[in-house]
């Protein structure tokens, strides 16, 4: 119910002004975290991440193809996203939106700008390469899908295992190797309510804020930043962001996978 | 589709590839609202498969000039998810399959709900297949009946579906993505079990009428097991609750 | 369940139907031999009139207003001369039911506006369980958080003021537990010990 909806973000509102949250957490906190990798044992590697009360299922999928003409060395990583009907009342069904489009695109930039897979190591043969598919779920929309596919992306990808190669094609029943990961990345979104700034905005926050953004980080350097919605940032506020944003970085890696 | 020529033998000393009996079901375990935001919802494993069923509704139906005044309309999608299977990267969006298994499942719904009970409303059904191995269609049927039923949807009945075909010679229930490659025939069935009247109904393959009563016997008598655990998952939603209410009076 | 027989004879009563000279059950449900009827577990709100509820203003015209309460139907209500009370859109009202036509068009009466606070969904089978015997349940609630409460029929309910967090809390509860017994004393327990000053403060 949309009316609803717009009551309780006011109330958010007034919360927010107060410096509270109506889950009683701190203005910097994530919500609870739930990690469960391999959960679909057809896919090369999956994970169901649960940030809150958002549910998002992240698969990955291995497969020859021919390198790309300008890469002819290189394989190709795909992410594709998918807000399901059943996850909110309000996700309509046809072509993908403009906001499923963006988080699947935000969600690939940090992961190939910090080079978390080597796409040169996707090289078989001439000819021949492994693309990556990572296609995003979302189950259950209860605001911020962009950490939770981040991170339900990485747990995919670390828990993904190779299919044996042979005769140009791949023998999927026999998967041992696990994808080596070079880099991880982590990602941070905070909302501004009136000219408050919080991470890990729930729903009702996100409706109660004017202004976005997605620090995506690699613990060392920034790797993709996103702002959205129609609100603006001072360079200071952002820079201070990056600062929680880099602080945020062991504890979340530390969920993804075990060194 | 395999090519028939490199069929391998389904069936040795009366045991299936997998060690079950001819009429045997696959394990089913069915989990009811497991959505935050569904009005209800069911995760169901059936074999291999891995099916999420959710229900919105009873809703105001939009747009306004599919409203039916005197009764709801029901809405139904079924799609399977891009690493559903063993094997490449699906496509996704719709195609012809999906599109034609969304319609019966709908139509399977239309006889049991209480349209009448909400008048100008509807009803969505979402069937999502993570994971895919054979009988799909019957899973996300069954696990749809129990996200209806745990929306608190009037309903004549809980229905459930299942398949049963034919290899070597011998009917079989319940076939796996192997068995379904291969095999003569395959037969899907959505049944009400309070009355054993068929709700979905396809086929193709080669049946004689005498197998076709068999494999209908054989469904139905599956059919006991498959109600059972649908109601199970229902009641295990207000079970888990006094569960954990002891729990936390003992000091937890 | 849906389908099960509740009699082996035709009965007349809520949530059931009969087929073949049998009443059978349509929803998930617990049968209250006390009452004779059938208690649904879950489920959308059906309106009926006298019911209290809870809406949000989402159209007017010419002091017609539409009102969304969160179920299929239409909620209408209309202003009179005497009631020179408007509404603007987006505001919270409380009123009553006092019609509905082809069970689906729902006409309130006597409206009062609620400022401010927020809302709450919660299942409206549930609704009874939250209000209590004689409103004892809410105004239990109400007098420790020190929140104002109003709950509607249609499964919204309003809170302002207080200790909202708290008072959610045990609403939620009140909903997760609401088939149990002894329930009463179980929301005093959670009250008693996480209120302000209480011995275990927490925040939902």
């Amino acid at each position: 119910m949309e009316g609803l909806d717009i009551v309780k973000s006011h109330y958010v509102k007034e919360l927010i002004a107060k410096g509270t949250r109506e889950d009683g957490r701190g203005m910097f906190d994530f919500r609870n975290i739930t990690i469960i990798p391999n959960v679909i044992s057809h896919a090369e590697g999956s994970a169901q991440v649960d940030l809150g009360a958002t549910r998002v299922l992240a698969g990955v999928k291995l497969q020859v193809e021919e390198p790309m003409e300008d890469t002819p060395d290189q394989g190709n990583l795909m992410v594709s996203s998918e807000l399901l009907q059943l996850a909110h009342p309000e996700f309509e069904s046809g072509p993908p939106s403009p906001e499923s489009v963006e988080l699947a695109r935000v969600v690939d930039r940090g992961i190939r700008a910090a080079e978390c897979i080597d796409l040169t190591k996707l090289f078989i043969e001439e000819g021949k390469a492994w693309s990556v598919f990572i296609d995003l779920y979302v189950l259950n929309y209860d605001g911020n899908l962009f950490d939770a596919s981040t991170i339900a992306a990485m747990a995919a990808l670390s828990s993904a295992k190779v299919p044996k190669y042979e005769d140009g094609k791949a023998v999927y029943e026999e998967r041992t190797k696990p994808l080596e990961l070079k880099n991880y990345v982590v990602s941070t979104t905070f909302a501004k309510a009136d000219g408050v700034l919080m991470l890990d905005p729930n729903i009702h926050e996100e409706a109660a804020s004017g202004a976005r953004l997605t620090i995506t980080n690699d613990g060392k350097v920034i790797r993709a930043m996103q702002k959205g919605l129609g609100g603006s940032f001072s360079p200071k506020e952002i820079e201070s962001l990056v600062d929680v944003s880099l602080s945020k970085y062991s504890e979340i890696r530390k969920r993804i996978a075990p060194d | 589709m395999a090519s028939k020529a490199n069929k391998p033998q389904l069936i040795v000393d009366g045991k299936r590839l997998d060690g079950r009996a001819l009429n045997e079901l696959r394990p089913i375990k069915i989990q009811a609202s497991v959505l935050k935001n569904a009005d209800g919802s069911a995760y169901l494993e059936w074999g291999d498969n891995r099916v999420l069923a959710a229900v919105y509704g009873p809703k105001e139906a939009m747009p306004k000039h599919v409203q039916d005044p005197v009764k709801a309309i029901i809405k139904c999608k079924y799609q399977m998810a891009p690493f559903s299977s063993m094997g490449e990267h699906g496509r996704s969006g719709p195609n012809r399959r999906a599109t034609e298994i969304s319609k019966v499942t709908r139509e399977a719904f239309e006889s049991v709900v209480m349209l009448n009970d909400f008048p100008g409303s509807e009803i969505d059904i979402f069937i999502e297949i993570l994971q895919s191995d054979g009988g799909t269609r019957a899973a996300g049927i069954t696990a749809a009946a129990v996200a209806l039923a745990n929306a608190g949807i009037h309903m004549k009945d809980l229905i459930y579906a299942v398949s049963f075909g034919k290899t070597d010679g011998e009917l079989i229930l319940d076939l796996n993505m192997i068995e379904d490659n291969y095999s003569e025939c395959d037969m899907p069935m959505a049944i009400a079990p309070r009355n054993g009247e068929l709700l979905l109904l396809q086929m193709d393959g080669n049946l004689t009428k005498e197998e076709m009563k068999r494999g209908m016997a054989m469904a139905i008598e599956a059919g006991k097991k498959i109600t059972a655990i649908q109601k199970a998952a229902l009641q295990e939603t207000y079970k888990k609750t006094e569960a954990d209410i002891k729990g936390s009076e003992n000091g937890v | 369940m849906p389908g099960d027989v509740i009699f082996d004879k035709p009965m007349r009563m809520d949530n059931s139907y009969v087929e073949n000279g049998k009443t059978y059950a349509e929803v998930m449900g617990l049968f209250d031999s006390e009452k004779g009827s059938l208690v649904a577990l879950e489920g959308a709100w059906s309106p009926r009139t006298d019911e209290v509820v809870i809406g949000i203003i989402t159209n007017s015209r010419n002091q017609v207003y539409e009102v969304d309460l969160s179920f299929y139907g239409r909620a209408i209500l209309i202003g009179s001369k005497y009631d020179r009370q408007t509404y603007k859109l987006g505001d919270v009202v409380q009123a009553e039911v006092k019609d509905i036509e082809n069970r689906k068009t729902v006409i309130l009466w006597r409206p009062r506006t609620l400022y401010g606070g927020t809302l709450l969904d919660v299942k409206a089978t549930k609704v009874p369980r939250i209000i209590g015997k004689a409103n004892t349940m809410i105004m239990q609630i109400a007098s420790i958080t020190k929140s104002n409460i109003i709950v509607g029929n249609n499964g919204i309910v309003w809170l302002k003021g207080g200790d909202i967090a708290l008072a959610t809390m045990a609403i939620r509860k009140i909903e997760d537990e609401a088939h149990t017994s002894g329930l009463t004393e179980r929301i005093k327990k959670l009250l008693d010990t996480r209120q302000v000053g209480g011995t275990n403060k927490e925040i939902a």
